[in-house]
C-alpha cells in the first residue's frame, strides 16, 4: 500500500542558508509518525513544505503514491493535508465557530455558523475535547486554542494531520491527554505526523520515528525497539573532545538571578522563577530548546524588558531588574543579543557611530555642543583592527554592509570596550561561519580570563559544552538542572529533549 | 543580503516621479481651464529679478516650517500642528509689541524668542497629552490648529483689534519691530531661515543630541539599551520643531504683514510635510525645496489675483507630488526583487 | 425665550448636526475594520460636499441624485487611497494626509472655477411621521427630521448586519484582526481591504453631501471645517463599534448644535471661544479614553500595518 504522505529529496534554502538538504519522509495512514530532531534540524521546514507554505527548491511530494504539486496552503487543504502550527493561525477576538467558519467557508453566515457549530460539536465529542463553539479565542488557554486548531483542520476534512511541536505549550497532563487523542485519531485511519523534540512523547505514543539533523534525514526507526540513549545520540550527535583550558578559579558571585518571572503580553508566562548565579571568571552556559524562555531571559538581563518579579542582582550595584537607565549604564553589562540588528546595531548608521554610541554620554567623544568626530573615527579604526573586523573599507560605511560574523565582531568590540564585569551573550555564533565562530569564542574566553562573569545562552549544544564552566538547562522558564564541566552530553541532551 | 539600488538610480526614479506628478498637476489645471502656456508664462514671470524678492521673502517661513516638520518626523512624532504653532509664534511675538516689552535694541530678539517659545509650548502640550494619556498626536495637533485659529480670531476681533481700522488685524508693529530688507532685496527673515538651516546642520552633524536622534530614529530599541536618553532627547527635539514653526509665524508677521493678521499661517501644514518628506531631513535640501515651494506659492498667489484660481490649488499640487514620490519608493523596492 | 423652548430647539437640531459625524464615523469604521488606518475622512467629505452641491445645482430638485453623486464621487477618489496603501503599500499616514490635502485643493479649484460658491441649494424637506409628529416635544424632536436622519439609522442597522452577520463581514474583520490567519484561510487580504475602503468611503461621501445639500444648503470652500478629523477621533472613542459611534456622533451633534443656539438665545459668550468647543471636546474625549483604558485599545489587531505574505516560497 502506498504511503499516505511521501517526501523525497527535499532541498530548500532561505537567503543562501540551506535549511533542508535532501531530506526524505514517509508516513502511513493509521500510524503516529514522529519527526524528531533539535532546533534547526529542519523538521518544521520539512512539514511546511508538505503543508504548501514553502515551495521546495528540489524534491517531490506524493500522496498515496500520486505525485502532487502544492501551490499554496489552500491546495494542501484540498489534498486533505492539515497542519497545526506552533504559532496558531487564529483570529483572537473571534469565537471558535467563527474561526472554523473562516477556514471552512459556507455560502451563508447564519446557516453556515449553525452547520459549523454542529460539525464542531461532533468532532469535539469524538475527540473528547471540551470546547464551547461560542467562546472567544482570547478567553481560552493555549491548550484549548490548540484544540481549536485541530478541530478546525479536522472539520475541513484532513486525512493527513501534521502537528508542529504540539506539546511545547502544554503542561504534562495536557500533553498526555492530547497525545492519547492523537493516537486514537491515527487508529481511526488518519496519518498523523508529530513534529517534536521530546523523547518521552516519541517513546510513549509514536509508532515510528524519523530523526533529522542538520537538514538531513539520519534515521528511521521503531521507537519501541530502540533505547532512549540510541535515540538521543542520533538526535544530538556524538560527544567530541573539549578544548583545554585553565580550570575555573572560583571567584566572588558577580551576577545573581533570583526567582525571575515574566509574563508576555499575550498572557503566556515565559519565565517562571528562573534562578542561577555566575561567579567572576566563569562562563555559565544556558542550554535548552528555544522557546523555553531563553529569549526573555536575555532581554531581561540586557534591559529590553522588565520582569514581573524577581531580581537581577549585580555585585557592587544591586538589583537592576527594574532600575533606571542611569543605573543600568553604571552597571556596564556587555550585551551580545541574538538578533544583531534589533538590539545591538543600527544598520543604517556608520560603523564608527555604532561603536561610539555607548560612550557618548561619558564625554569621551566631546561635549554636548560639538562631537569629537576625529576621536570617534580613531577609536573605531583601532577597534576594527583589534577585533579583526573584515570588510571595512571605511569606518564611515553603514553597519548593515558587514557580513554576519564581522557585524558580531563589531558588537563585541563595542561591548567589550569598557571592560565589563558581566557579559550576556545570546546565541553569539548564530549564522556565523566556523572562523567567525572561533573568533567570538576566543573573545568570550579572553573575557573569562580577565575575570568577567559570562552568561552564555545558546541553542547550539556544542557551543555551550565547549565554552561553559557550568551549564544550566532551561525548560519552561526555569533552570531545571545544573552540570559542572566536563559535562555529560547525553545527560544534558536528555534534560533538554526530555523534560516533561 | 540587502542590495540598495545605487543612489543615482534612486534619484532617477524620484526625479521621474516628480515630473510625473507635475504633469498630472498641469493636466488637472488645464482641465480646470488654465492652459499650460499661461502657467508657463506666469512661472517665468515669477522667476524675474523683481519678483525674486517676493519669492525669497516667501521662502523664509517655508524653510523654517520644513526644518520644524523634519525634526519631529525624524524622531517619529507626527507634528501636524505647524499652523497652530505658527499662530502662537505670531501671537507671542505680537504680545511683546502690544505690551511694549523691553528696550528697542533688543526688541526683535525678544519677539523672536517669544515666538519660538510660543510654538514650542503649543507642541509640548501635545507631547504631554501623548505621554500621559496616549492621545494620538496626528489628530491632536490637527485639532489644535483649529483651536489656535479661533483664538487668533478672538484676539483680532476683540482685545487686539486695531481701533483705527475695522479689520481683524492688530495695530501695526513699530518700525524697529519689523524685519527689514538688508540690501539686494533680501529680507532679514531669510537670514533667520538661513540661521535655522545652519542650526539644523549643527544639530544633525555636530551636536550630541543629533547623534542621539540618529540612533533613536534608526533603532529605538537598541538606543534605549545602549544608554541613549531617549525620552529627554525626544522632548527637546520636538520642542525645537515647535520653535521653528513659531519662528516661521514671527517671520511672516514681522516681515511682510507688519502686524498680526488672520491668514499668515494658511497653507503651511502640508507644505511642511512635503518639504520634510522630499528632503529626507537634509537641511540644505530643505532650503532648496523650500525655495521651490516658495516659487509655487508665489505662482499660486499670482494665479489667484489674476485668474481667480483659489490658493488651495497649491495644496493640491503639493499632495500630488507627495503621492507620486511616495509611489516611486514602491517601484524602487520592487525593482530590487526582480533584479535578484 | 424660556428654557424649555431653548432646549427643544437645540435638541431638535442635534440630529442634523449629528448625521455627518455618524455617517463619516461609520464609513471609517468599515474601512478600518479591514486593518487600514484611514485619515482621509476630511478630504472625502469635502469631495462629497462638492459633488452633492454641484449635482444639486445642475439637476435642480433632485436632492437624492445629489446625495448619490456625493457617495459615488467619494468612492472614486477613495480608490486612489486604496491603491496607494494596499497595492503600493505606502505609509498610511502619509497617504491619508496627501489624499486629504489633494481633496481640499481639488474641491476648492473645481468649486471656485465652476462658480458654485454661495449658491442656494434646494435642500430636502423634513419628513413628518404623522401622527407621531403631533406629540408635544418628542414629536418635534424625533418625528419631524429630514429623511436622511432616518436613513442614517437604517444604514447603521444594515452595516451592523453586514459586518457581523455575513460571510463578507467575517472576512473583512478577519483581515483587520489577523491578516496572517485570514491569508492562511485563503482570504484575499488586498481585495477585502480595497472593498472595505471603497464601501466605507461612500458613506463618508454621503456625510459630506449631507452637509452641503441638506444641512447648510450651499457650498463654500473648506466647508467641513475639521469634522473629518473629529470623526477619526470618534472612531477611536467608539472602539470601532457602530452603535457607540452613533452615540458619540449624537453627543458631538448636540455640542455643535448648541453654538448657534446660544448666540440666538442672547447669551453672551465670546463667539470664537465658542467655536473652539467641538475641537476641545474631541481632545477631552481622547484624554478620557486614554486615561481610563490603561490596557491596549480595541483597535483592529492589524491596524496600520501593510500586509505582506511572508515571502518564504
Amino acid at each position: 500500500m502506498a504511503s499516505a504522505l511521501q517526501l523525497v529529496g527535499i532541498r530548500k534554502s532561505f537567503d543562501g542558508a540551506l535549511a533542508l538538504d535532501g531530506a526524505s519522509f514517509e508516513s502511513q495512514a493509521g500510524e503516529v509518525h514522529a519527526l524528531l530532531g533539535e532546533n534547526g534540524a529542519g523538521k518544521s521546514s520539512l512539514m511546511n513544505v508538505a503543508a504548501g507554505l514553502y515551495a521546495p527548491d528540489a524534491g517531490s511530494i506524493s500522496i498515496h503514491g500520486v505525485p502532487i504539486a502544492l501551490s499554496g496552503p489552500a491546495a494542501a487543504r484540498q489534498h486533505r493535508i492539515g497542519m497545526v502550527h506552533q504559532h496558531f493561525k487564529l483570529v483572537k477576538p473571534f469565537t471558535v465557530a467563527e474561526n472554523v467558519l473562516l477556514a471552512n467557508p459556507q455560502p451563508h453566515f447564519a446557516s453556515g455558523i449553525r452547520n459549523i457549530r454542529a460539525a464542531i460539536e461532533k468532532q469535539v465529542s469524538e475527540l473528547k475535547f471540551s470546547i464551547d463553539p461560542n467562546r472567544r479565542i482570547d478567553t481560552m488557554t493555549v491548550a484549548e486554542q490548540q484544540q481549536v486548531e485541530i478541530v478546525k483542520v479536522l472539520v475541513g476534512g484532513a486525512r493527513i494531520l501534521i502537528l508542529d511541536e504540539p506539546t511545547a505549550v502544554l503542561t504534562d497532563a495536557e500533553a498526555t491527554g492530547l497525545l492519547e487523542i492523537v493516537q486514537r485519531l491515527a487508529r481511526a485511519g488518519t496519518a498523523v505526523v508529530l513534529v517534536t523534540h521530546k523523547l518521552q512523547d516519541v517513546k510513549r505514543f509514536a509508532d515510528s520515528v524519523t530523526i533529522m539533523r542538520g537538514g538531513k534525514t539520519v534515521a528511521k526507526l521503531d521507537p519501541r525497539q530502540s533505547s532512549a540513549e540510541e535515540l538521543t545520540e542520533l538526535t544530538v550527535g556524538q560527544t567530541s573532545a573539549l578544548p583545554e583550558r585553565t580550570p575555573h578559579q572560583g571567584g566572588p558571585t558577580r551576577l545573581n538571578v533570583g526567582a525571575l518571572t515574566y509574563t508576555r503580553g499575550d498572557g503566556r508566562v515565559m519565565l517562571k522563577n528562573t534562578s542561577f548565579h555566575v561567579r567572576a571568571g566563569e562562563i555559565y552556559g544556558i542550554a535548552g530548546v528555544s522557546g523555553n524562555g531563553q529569549a526573555e531571559l536575555a532581554e531581561a538581563l540586557i534591559g529590553a524588558i522588565e520582569p514581573s518579579s524577581g531580581e537581577i542582582w549585580l555585585d557592587g550595584i544591586g538589583d537592576i531588574s527594574r532600575a533606571s537607565q542611569a543605573k543600568r549604564r553604571e552597571a556596564a553589562i556587555a550585551a551580545i543579543p541574538a538578533d544583531r540588528y534589533t538590539y545591538a546595531l543600527a544598520g543604517s548608521l556608520p560603523i564608527s557611530d555604532n561603536l561610539a554610541v555607548a560612550q557618548i554620554r561619558s564625554g569621551r567623544y566631546g561635549g554636548v555642543i560639538k562631537l569629537d568626530r576625529a576621536a570617534i573615527r580613531q577609536d573605531a579604526a583601532t577597534a576594527v583592527k583589534d577585533y579583526d573586523v573584515q570588510g571595512v573599507r571605511s569606518v564611515g560605511q553603514k553597519a548593515s554592509l558587514l557580513s554576519g560574523g564581522n557585524a558580531q565582531k563589531l558588537v563585541i568590540a563595542r561591548e567589550f570596550s569598557r571592560n565589563p564585569n558581566v557579559v550576556v551573550a545570546h546565541s553569539p555564533s548564530r549564522g556565523l561561519d566556523v572562523r567567525a565562530c572561533a573568533a567570538v569564542h576566543q573573545r568570550l574566553i579572553a573575557a573569562r580570563e580577565r575575570g568577567a562573569a559570562i552568561v552564555l545562552i545558546s541553542e547550539d549544544l556544542d557551543e555551550v559544552l565547549s565554552l561553559s564552566d557550568r551549564i544550566g538547562v532551561m525548560s519552561r522558564g526555569a533552570i531545571v538542572g545544573e552540570f559542572e564541566r566536563p559535562a555529560d552530553r547525553q545527560a544534558i541532551g536528555r534534560a533538554m529533549v526530555d523534560h516533561g | 543580503m540587502r542590495q540598495d539600488l545605487s543612489p543615482w538610480k534612486q534619484a532617477a526614479f524620484v526625479g521621474a516621479s516628480l515630473i510625473f506628478g507635475l504633469a498630472i498637476s498641469i493636466a488637472i489645471l488645464a482641465a480646470a481651464g488654465i492652459p499650460p502656456l499661461t502657467l508657463a508664462s506666469e512661472l517665468a514671470g515669477v522667476l524675474t529679478a523683481e519678483n525674486l524678492r517676493g519669492v525669497l521673502v516667501q521662502a523664509a517661513p517655508l524653510i523654517l516650517v520644513g526644518l520644524g516638520a523634519s525634526l519631529a518626523f525624524r524622531i517619529g512624532f507626527w507634528n501636524l500642528g505647524i499652523e497652530g504653532q505658527m499662530i502662537f509664534g505670531g501671537i507671542f511675538a505680537a504680545a511683546i509689541s502690544i505690551y511694549d516689552v523691553g528696550p528697542q535694541a533688543t526688541r526683535l530678539l525678544l519677539m523672536g524668542s517669544a515666538a519660538a517659545l510660543g510654538g514650542a509650548l503649543w507642541v509640548l502640550l501635545v507631547v504631554f497629552l501623548k505621554n500621559r494619556f496616549r492621545v494620538n498626536e496626528i489628530i491632536a495637533t490637527l485639532l489644535l490648529n483649529y483651536v489656535a485659529m479661533y483664538f487668533l480670531f478672538h484676539l483680532l476681533y476683540g482685545a487686539w483689534q486695531d481701533a483705527k481700522t475695522a479689520f481683524p488685524q492688530s495695530s501695526p508693529l513699530r518700525p524697529f519691530e519689523r524685519l527689514r530688507d538688508i540690501g539686494f532685496g533680501i529680507n532679514s527673515g531669510l537670514l533667520i531661515a538661513i540661521a535655522g538651516v545652519l542650526a539644523a546642520g549643527w544639530l544633525i552633524h555636530l551636536s550630541r543630541i543629533g547623534f542621539y536622534t540618529r540612533f533613536i530614529s534608526a533603532n529605538p530599541r537598541m538606543a534605549k539599551i545602549v544608554g541613549v536618553p531617549v525620552q529627554t532627547a525626544t522632548v527637546w527635539i520636538i520642542a525645537a520643531s515647535g520653535a521653528c514653526c513659531g519662528l516661521a509665524g514671527f517671520v511672516n508677521v514681522a516681515s511682510q504683514e507688519g502686524r498680526l493678521t488672520q491668514s499668515y499661517a494658511n497653507g503651511y501644514v502640508f507644505s511642511g510635510v512635503l518639504i520634510a518628506f522630499l528632503s529626507r531631513n537634509d537641511p540644505i535640501v530643505i532650503a532648496v525645496v523650500g525655495f521651490l515651494i516658495a516659487v509655487l506659492f508665489i505662482t499660486g498667489q499670482t494665479l489667484q489675483v489674476f485668474y481667480q484660481i483659489p490658493f488651495t490649488m497649491v495644496q493640491m499640487i503639493e499632495a500630488i507630488i507627495v503621492m507620486a514620490v511616495a509611489s516611486s519608493e514602491f517601484l524602487i523596492r520592487h525593482r530590487i526583487r526582480w533584479l535578484r | 425665550m424660556n428654557l424649555g423652548d431653548f432646549l427643544i430647539n437645540w435638541i431638535a437640531n442635534a440630529p442634523v448636526t449629528a448625521v455627518p459625524y455618524a455617517l463619516a464615523a461609520l464609513g471609517l469604521i468599515v474601512a478600518e475594520r479591514s486593518g487600514v488606518l484611514n485619515l482621509t475622512a476630511e478630504g472625502l467629505m469635502l469631495i462629497g460636499a462638492l459633488a452633492g452641491a454641484g449635482t444639486s445645482l445642475l439637476f435642480v430638485g433632485y436632492p437624492a441624485v445629489a446625495l448619490l453623486a456625493a457617495m459615488m464621487a467619494a468612492s472614486v477618489v477613495s480608490l486612489l487611497f486604496a491603491v496607494l496603501v494596499v497595492v503600493l503599500r505606502i505609509n498610511q499616514v502619509i497617504a491619508g494626509l496627501s489624499v486629504v490635502f489633494f481633496c481640499q485643493g481639488l474641491t476648492g479649484l473645481i468649486g471656485t472655477l465652476a462658480k458654485w460658491q454661495n449658491k442656494q441649494l434646494s435642500g430636502l424637506a423634513p419628513l413628518k411621521i404623522w401622527p407621531l409628529s403631533e406629540i408635544p416635544v418628542l414629536g418635534r424632536i424625533l418625528f419631524m427630521q429630514d429623511p436622511v436622519v432616518y436613513l442614517t439609522i437604517l444604514i447603521f442597522i444594515v452595516v451592523n448586519f453586514l459586518l457581523f452577520r455575513t460571510m463578507l463581514g467575517l472576512r473583512i474583520r478577519a483581515v483587520g484582526e489577523s491578516p496572517a490567519a485570514a491569508d492562511a484561510a485563503g482570504v484575499s487580504v488586498a481585495l477585502h481591504r480595497i472593498l472595505a475602503i471603497v464601501a466605507g468611503s461612500s458613506l463618508i461621501g454621503l456625510a459630506g453631501g449631507y452637509i452641503s445639500v441638506v444641512s447648510v444648503k450651499l457650498w463654500v470652500t473648506g466647508m467641513t471645517g475639521g469634522r473629518g478629523w473629529i470623526a477619526v477621533a470618534l472612531v477611536v472613542f467608539a472602539r470601532w463599534a457602530p452603535w457607540p459611534a452613533l452615540a458619540g456622533a449624537l453627543l458631538f451633534g448636540c455640542i455643535e448644535a448648541l453654538i448657534p443656539h446660544i448666540a440666538a438665545a442672547g447669551i453672551q459668550v465670546p463667539q470664537y471661544l465658542m467655536l473652539m468647543t467641538p475641537y476641545l471636546a474631541t481632545i477631552a474625549v481622547m484624554i478620557w479614553v486614554g486615561a481610563k483604558d490603561r490596557r491596549a485599545n480595541q483597535e483592529p489587531g492589524a491596524l496600520g500595518q501593510p500586509h505582506v505574505r511572508e515571502e518564504r516560497r
